[in-house]
């Protein structure tokens, strides 16, 4: 599976959505039920999957699908 | 006036919001006043609360002249809302300027995001010590509501401000929603002891809070266990906060490791971990664990909190106030609330508790008088007659692996379901080993994650 299935997986499975509505748009204004709750576990389900640990400030700025991608770049993880 | 607001420096700032306005003592005890001149005389009203001056302003009012306000949260479902707007009828609703289209009345008072609306019902007729409605935690459908009066909350605020040693230069983190318990604590307690409460609706993975924490200079924080969580996650135990001296926690049991973390943390930075227990039922404080008991006492919630008492009624229904003992645990205070309502006629009902509350939670008293919740009377099952607390199995799970977990079942059946594939096996060999079950009396189910709340309690109908 190639490192951008994975990512969509990780989406799929923290928002329970289809890989049709990962996009530009969705991010945590846009999405019904991004809360803390789902950030954590976003969080967590991209550390377990790609073996990395975010930094708090990353943490902070996971707040859409376009900028997840930008910040697993840092840790050396190509999508 | 209530909590003796009119008696704080009236310059002093009560509290700042994540907008950066702030608020003085006198502004408060002047905008009651207004309110008082708007709305002359005592009904019900639904405050649709937000961690906001507004949403503050509109409790101190209401509390500081008569008003009853049932606190909801401003994001409440709409089906529920509905539901007990047409049950209790309240006269008039409190809600974000921003949301009066949503609710269609008509404005009647606008102020600091606020805005007062009428909407035509008749209210019920309310017991004259009737102060504050909360809904109860945890449950879901319709809530029940819990009644509190003037007293509880006055008490809960000097309960509070004794255990935690609160003086007018504590500003506090207000976190935890306005409409739950705590958080509504957090902000009687402060304003009891004329401190400063930073208000923050974002959540703990917004900028926003951490900026609030830092710039806003806090000095306590407050938190339930997923908050701690969070804080946890975001490398907080190493961060350099030098204002902040207390991290109080409540709502629940969190793991042992966490619980450990934070006393560590505390005591390796100077700081005080101090860890509450408490209901709705009993204006949201009963027990807490003195700081200097945090690393020796992990997981306990210590003693009861200044002008409460604590006992312990076991199966044979024997009461005893020290000793070590097993059973429920029963709190005496004067935070004791009123008693619960379910219809609008119970507005009328007067003092059902008088002072003393069976908490429907099972404790273990220690040798030294300190208390551990170790489940919850109703959260058993009964399997061949052997007592199986959920709450405790979930604990165990917990402790042992890296994973969530929420037990459930039938009296032959012990529903586990974790959220981690790769242990189930190891889960059920240990719930095999610790509770006596057999293996055909238990099924370890895996599942992507366990839905919970805001206030990290799992909600039971999404699973």
């Amino acid at each position: 599976m190639s490192n951008l299935e994975k990512y969509n997986g990780v989406f799929r499975d923290v928002f329970m959505v289809e890989d049709a509505v990962l996009n530009d748009a969705f991010d945590n204004k846009s999405v019904d039920g991004w809360d803390s709750v789902k950030q954590l576990a976003l969080t967590t389900a991209l550390e377990d999957t790609f073996d990395i640990m975010l930094d708090a400030e990353d943490i902070l700025e996971l707040t859409s699908y376009i900028k997840g991608k930008e910040i697993l770049r840092k840790y050396e993880v190509e999508l | 006036m209530f909590l003796n607001l009119d008696q704080k420096p009236p310059q002093s700032v009560a509290a700042v919001d994540d907008s950066r306005i702030s608020v003085t003592y006198g502004d408060i005890v002047s905008f009651a006043e207004e309110f008082r001149c708007i709305l002359p005389k005592r009904t019900l009203i639904f405050i649709m609360a937000t961690n906001t001056i507004g949403s503050m302003l509109g409790y101190t009012s209401c509390l500081s002249d008569g008003i009853v306000p049932l606190v909801l949260s401003a994001h409440t479902e709409k089906d529920l809302y509905g539901h007990l707007r047409d049950l209790y009828r309240p006269e008039y609703l409190w809600i974000p300027s921003d949301m009066e289209y949503e609710f269609g009345y008509e404005r009647v008072f606008s102020s600091h995001g606020y805005s007062l609306v009428r909407t035509g019902l008749t209210p019920p007729d309310l017991y004259s010590d009737l102060a504050l409605l909360l809904p109860t935690s945890g449950s879901t459908g319709s809530p029940k509501l819990v009644r509190h009066s003037y007293r509880n909350i006055e008490a809960n605020a000097e309960n509070v401000s004794r255990m935690f040693g609160i003086t007018p230069e504590f500003r506090a983190m207000a976190i935890l929603p306005m409409h739950y318990t705590m958080g509504l604590s957090v902000i009687a307690s402060h304003l009891y002891s004329g401190a400063t409460v930073l208000l923050c609706g974002k959540s703990m993975l917004d900028k926003g809070f951490w900026s609030m924490l830092r710039d806003g200079r806090a000095t306590i924080l407050t938190g339930v266990p997923y908050s701690f969580e969070i804080l946890s996650k975001m490398r907080f135990f190493r961060m350099d906060l030098p204002d902040l001296r207390i991290i109080t926690q409540g709502g629940g049991r969190m793991s042992d490791e966490l619980f450990r973390a934070c006393a560590d943390y505390a005591a390796r930075t100077g700081r005080q971990f101090i860890a509450t227990y408490g209901q709705t039922e009993g204006t949201a404080r009963m027990a807490y664990l003195p700081a200097e008991q945090a690393q020796t006492k992990t997981g306990s919630i210590g003693i009861a909190e200044p002008g409460g008492m604590l006992s312990i009624v076991d199966d044979s229904g024997a009461e005893t106030f020290d000793g070590e003992a097993t059973g429920e645990m029963v709190y005496r205070g004067e935070n004791v609330t009123l008693g619960y309502a379910t219809c609008p006629e119970d507005l009328m009902k007067g003092d059902e508790n008088r002072g003393v509350l069976r908490t429907g939670d099972i404790a273990r008293r220690d040798a030294d008088g300190c208390y551990y919740i170790i489940g919850r009377m109703k959260r058993f099952l009964k399997i061949f007659g052997l007592r199986i607390g959920l709450d405790e199995v979930e604990h165990i799970v917990k402790s042992a692996f890296d994973t969530d977990c929420l037990c459930s079942g039938t009296d032959d059946m012990l529903t586990v379901r974790i959220t981690n594939p790769e242990i189930k096996d190891s889960v059920l060999d240990l719930i095999v080993e610790k509770t006596k079950l057999f293996h055909k009396n238990i099924e370890v189910l895996y599942v992507d994650r366990i839905e919970r709340n805001e206030a990290g309690k799992a909600i039971l109908n999404k699973q």
